[in-house]
């Protein structure tokens, strides 16, 4: 992100760019006090997964528009109001000693794995919601997928990266994360090994739209094609994300890609996370 | 007597104002936003059966933790204040490492010092099965706010207990234990509900604790449950259903508050002599300093020590032995704007730790006795998850006060008011009146009347209350982290930077800085507590030979 911004900073030298950087909970806080005050105030929304920003686009809150970027985008990551700008693909991760290493989703419910199979909580991060909403969408899946891993023994941990670490310190022997914190644990010299799912890594995208409130519409422009353009792309590239834009460099995807079907898990969201809670507790 | 009639007139005044500005109109902002889609919806949150759960978990850890930290802190007290074990002053410092520790770091600490594939069951093969869950909140809150008793306690063992009525009561025959039951405990009693109020509503409002602890066991508390819902606020609805229960939260702490301010009658006490030693313990103080010592050492140091290693190993997941030692990780935490954050937050503690001293002075001179509803008024916002807090400040004051750090000092202040308020209002509720009024019937002014018998009682309760906000203001991670700005970056923003690269290493690394920084910073004050014994002891010893 810092790469980003620095990029776009030489390619406009004269618009200066004010980073707000909040957990999902923090920021969506902010915003709806924002809100409660007059209007957003900034001018450029870049979230971690799509579900918050269908809400504002829903609310009317942001511009419609289209970057000249945004043909390089796939139809599945993009709507005429925000576009991906990279993929979170969640996958499987297991011990290095750990064998056989998990190759489908529903391997995580082995009882090779009983009691040491980590995932992240879908009520904390946004890319576990994800998951949830595929796995749930998912006819041969379903909530069961989720009994199968419970009666596992499988444990919910906040986030993908508290995954990654339980892996890595022999707490889990497999688990649910996403594929750079496997990545950036491995290059570090953690015993952890990425296992592509077979049936496909669950793949989300990171939004980016311009606030229709905007006081600054044509920068707020100019930085949303920037982070779509070649340049942007392969600043994402290097700082260990898979770009959207295929030819951008960075880390390609390890086996098949699927995703879920963002408008319809907008809608359900207090449904399955009712329904998740009723298994995992929390 | 006009003139002090005047006086108190104008501060309770100040005080209201203060009050309203500081908690009643963002609480209001926060009711307003609460009620938005409708009391039934209000009604709807509060009675589900998640919000169910939810609050019956964070009242009955809440309630264990305020008792088991005050028996704990009390102990701890009566031991470094009450006897003359060996060691005292360097149990006293240790007694105050856990505040140091921000209890997100805590909790962590444990997991790596005595969670499964932690230090202890790599060295023996032994875990604490329960660490992940309810028991391993408990413990941790406990030990995070049991400095905060000690403080309390010890203050009012200082200030309020008279070893002169101790001495008495075993020079007529009591035992120690009656003499404990009878003098020391009734004595005791104002200071030991106000901790056990301070506590539950800590606990009631810590968040990084049971989100860490709690979530792998299911165990979800109202600030978790707050958290998640306001990850969906992009929903109006599940923002709504946040301040519900942060209100909710408020409510809780209302009648905690009040119900325990009924409890307390004022009694002013005579103050007839210096604290000093009440028994001397041959063997046996030897080994109360060894079990409190260790004490220290299990539930402090070693999940330190656990945090510190995982900061050296250069990944995690290797052994953390000498070859596997690396600083990188330290490099990695200080890469963000740690400077300038830090200097921000330093900045922001002292001032919020002054004012809150100003702020609980006049709080406590002003309620004296009085419109106690003041006092449980100052320990809303205490109550309030600091999340909700923050969006309620910016509610009432983002218009004019929005990105600067003015808005997140206004935030502390109304957050840690309570804090400063009930440290100086035991003793300042105790101060002797006759006195005071005998100095100035001897002669002396307002000023020498207060500089030389209210201040020597005061001045151990202000530099404790000083040093706890200070701290905390210091900790404050989520406060910040909503209300911050460009050119307003705490040391919140480096930690979410840092925790944004998602490598539990270096997120070790920067609590292993972040607490190093706040025992730098409170090392004065510690260093002035420790010259300041030195020097009564000495008097205490002339005086009472």
């Amino acid at each position: 992100m810092d790469a980003v911004v620095a990029g776009f900073k030489s390619a406009h030298p004269g618009v200066s760019v004010d980073v707000f950087r909040a957990p999902t909970g923090e920021l969506a806080a902010r915003i709806a006090s924002e809100l409660r005050d007059g209007r957003i105030r900034g001018d450029v929304l870049w979230l971690t997964d799509p579900l918050s920003i269908q809400a504002y686009a829903a609310q009317g809150l942001l511009f419609s528009w289209q970057p000249a970027g945004a043909a390089g985008i796939g139809d599945a990551y993009r709507s005429d109001t925000y576009w991906g700008t990279r993929f979170l693909n969640m996958v499987m991760i297991s011990g290095t000693a750990v064998t056989p290493a998990p190759a489908t989703w529903k391997d995580l419910a082995n009882a090779a794995y009983k009691g040491a199979v980590g995932i992240p909580d879908p009520g904390f991060a946004g890319s576990a919601f994800g998951a949830l909403a595929y796995f749930a969408q998912n006819p041969d899946l379903g909530m069961d997928f989720y009994g199968s891993l419970k009666t596992n023994g499988a444990v919910q941990v906040q986030s993908p990266d508290e995954v990654t670490a339980g892996v890595a310190e022999g707490r889990f022997k497999v688990g649910m994360t996403l594929d750079n914190s496997a990545r950036t644990a491995i290059t570090k010299g953690s015993p952890v090994a990425l296992a592509w799912p077979t049936d496909g890594a669950i793949a989300m995208y990171s939004p980016i739209g311009v606030v229709g409130a905007s006081q600054a519409p044509s920068s707020a422009e100019a930085f949303v094609e920037f982070v779509l353009s070649d340049p942007g792309q392969q600043a994402i590239a290097k700082t260990g994300w898979q770009p959207m834009r295929s030819g951008a460099g960075g880390p390609a995807p390890g086996g098949p890609q699927v995703f879920p079907k963002w408008s319809d898990a907008f809608a359900q969201q207090q449904k399955l996370l009712t329904e998740y809670r009723a298994i995992f507790g929390g | 007597m006009a003139e002090w009639a005047r006086a108190s007139l104008a501060a309770r005044i100040a005080l209201a104002v203060l009050v309203v500005a500081l908690i009643g109109w963002p609480v209001a902002r926060l009711i307003g936003v609460a009620t938005e889609t409708g009391l039934a919806s209000v009604a709807a949150t509060l009675t589900g059966s998640l919000a169910q759960s939810a609050i019956f978990n964070s009242l009955w850890t809440s309630a264990l933790v305020a008792l088991l930290a005050v028996i704990a802190g009390t102990s701890a007290a009566l031991v470094t204040e009450r006897s003359t074990v060996p060691g005292r002053r360097a149990l006293r410092l240790g007694l105050l490492l856990p505040l140091l520790v921000p209890p997100f770091v805590s909790a962590y600490g444990w997991t790596r010092a005595y969670g499964q594939h932690g230090l202890l069951d790599q060295a023996t093969g032994l875990s604490l099965p329960g660490v992940y869950g309810p028991l391993g909140i408990i413990l941790v809150l406990t030990v995070a706010s049991t400095p905060i008793v000690w403080l309390i306690v010890a203050g009012a063992l200082a200030t309020r207990v008279e070893p002169d009525l101790e001495r008495a009561a075993r020079a007529s025959g009591a035992g120690s234990r009656e003499t404990f039951r009878t003098v020391t405990l009734p004595l005791l009693r104002p200071a030991l509900l106000s901790a056990a109020m301070i506590v539950f509503v800590f606990a009631v409002n810590a968040f990084g604790v049971p989100a860490v602890l709690g979530t792998p066991a299911g165990f979800a508390t109202v600030t978790t449950r707050i958290y998640q819902d306001l990850a969906l606020s992009a929903d109006p609805a599940a923002f709504a259903r946040a301040t519900t229960m942060a209100l909710g939260l408020v409510a809780l702490a209302l009648v905690v508050v009040s119900s325990s301010d009924l409890l307390l009658a004022g009694r002013p006490a005579v103050r007839t002599a210096l604290p000093a030693g009440g028994r001397v313990d041959g063997r046996g103080g030897w080994i109360t300093a060894m079990l409190l010592g260790g004490a220290i050492v299990v539930a402090a140091i070693v999940p330190l020590g656990a945090l510190l290693l995982t900061a050296l190993t250069r990944a995690a997941g290797l052994p953390p032995v000498p070859a596997n030692w690396t600083l990188a990780n330290f490099g990695d935490a200080l890469e963000s704007p740690f400077l300038t954050g830090l200097a921000h937050s330093i900045l922001l503690a002292t001032a919020a730790a002054t004012l809150v001293l100003v702020l609980g002075t006049l709080a406590a001179t002003a309620i004296r006795g009085r419109s106690r509803w003041l006092g449980a008024a100052i320990a809303i916002s205490f109550a309030v998850p600091g999340s909700a807090l923050a969006v309620a400040m910016l509610l009432a004051y983002g218009g004019w006060l929005r990105d600067s750090l003015a808005i997140i000092l206004v935030a502390y202040l109304a957050k840690f008011w309570a804090l400063g308020h009930r440290q100086l209002a035991g003793s300042i509720d105790r101060l002797p009146a006759d006195q005071l009024r005998a100095a100035r019937a001897s002669g002396a002014g307002s000023l020498d009347a207060l500089r030389s018998v209210a201040w020597p009682i005061l001045w151990p309760s202000i530099a404790a209350g000083w040093l706890v906000v200070f701290v905390f203001a210091l900790h404050e991670l989520t406060m910040s982290s909503l209300l911050y700005g460009p050119g307003s970056a705490t040391l919140a923003v480096v930690v979410l930077n840092v925790q944004q690269l998602g490598d539990p290493t270096v997120t070790a690394a920067l609590a292993v800085l972040l607490t190093g920084i706040v025992v730098l910073a409170a090392a004065p004050l510690g260093f002035l507590r420790w010259r300041n014994e030195g020097r009564h002891r000495q008097q205490g010893d002339r005086e009472l030979p």
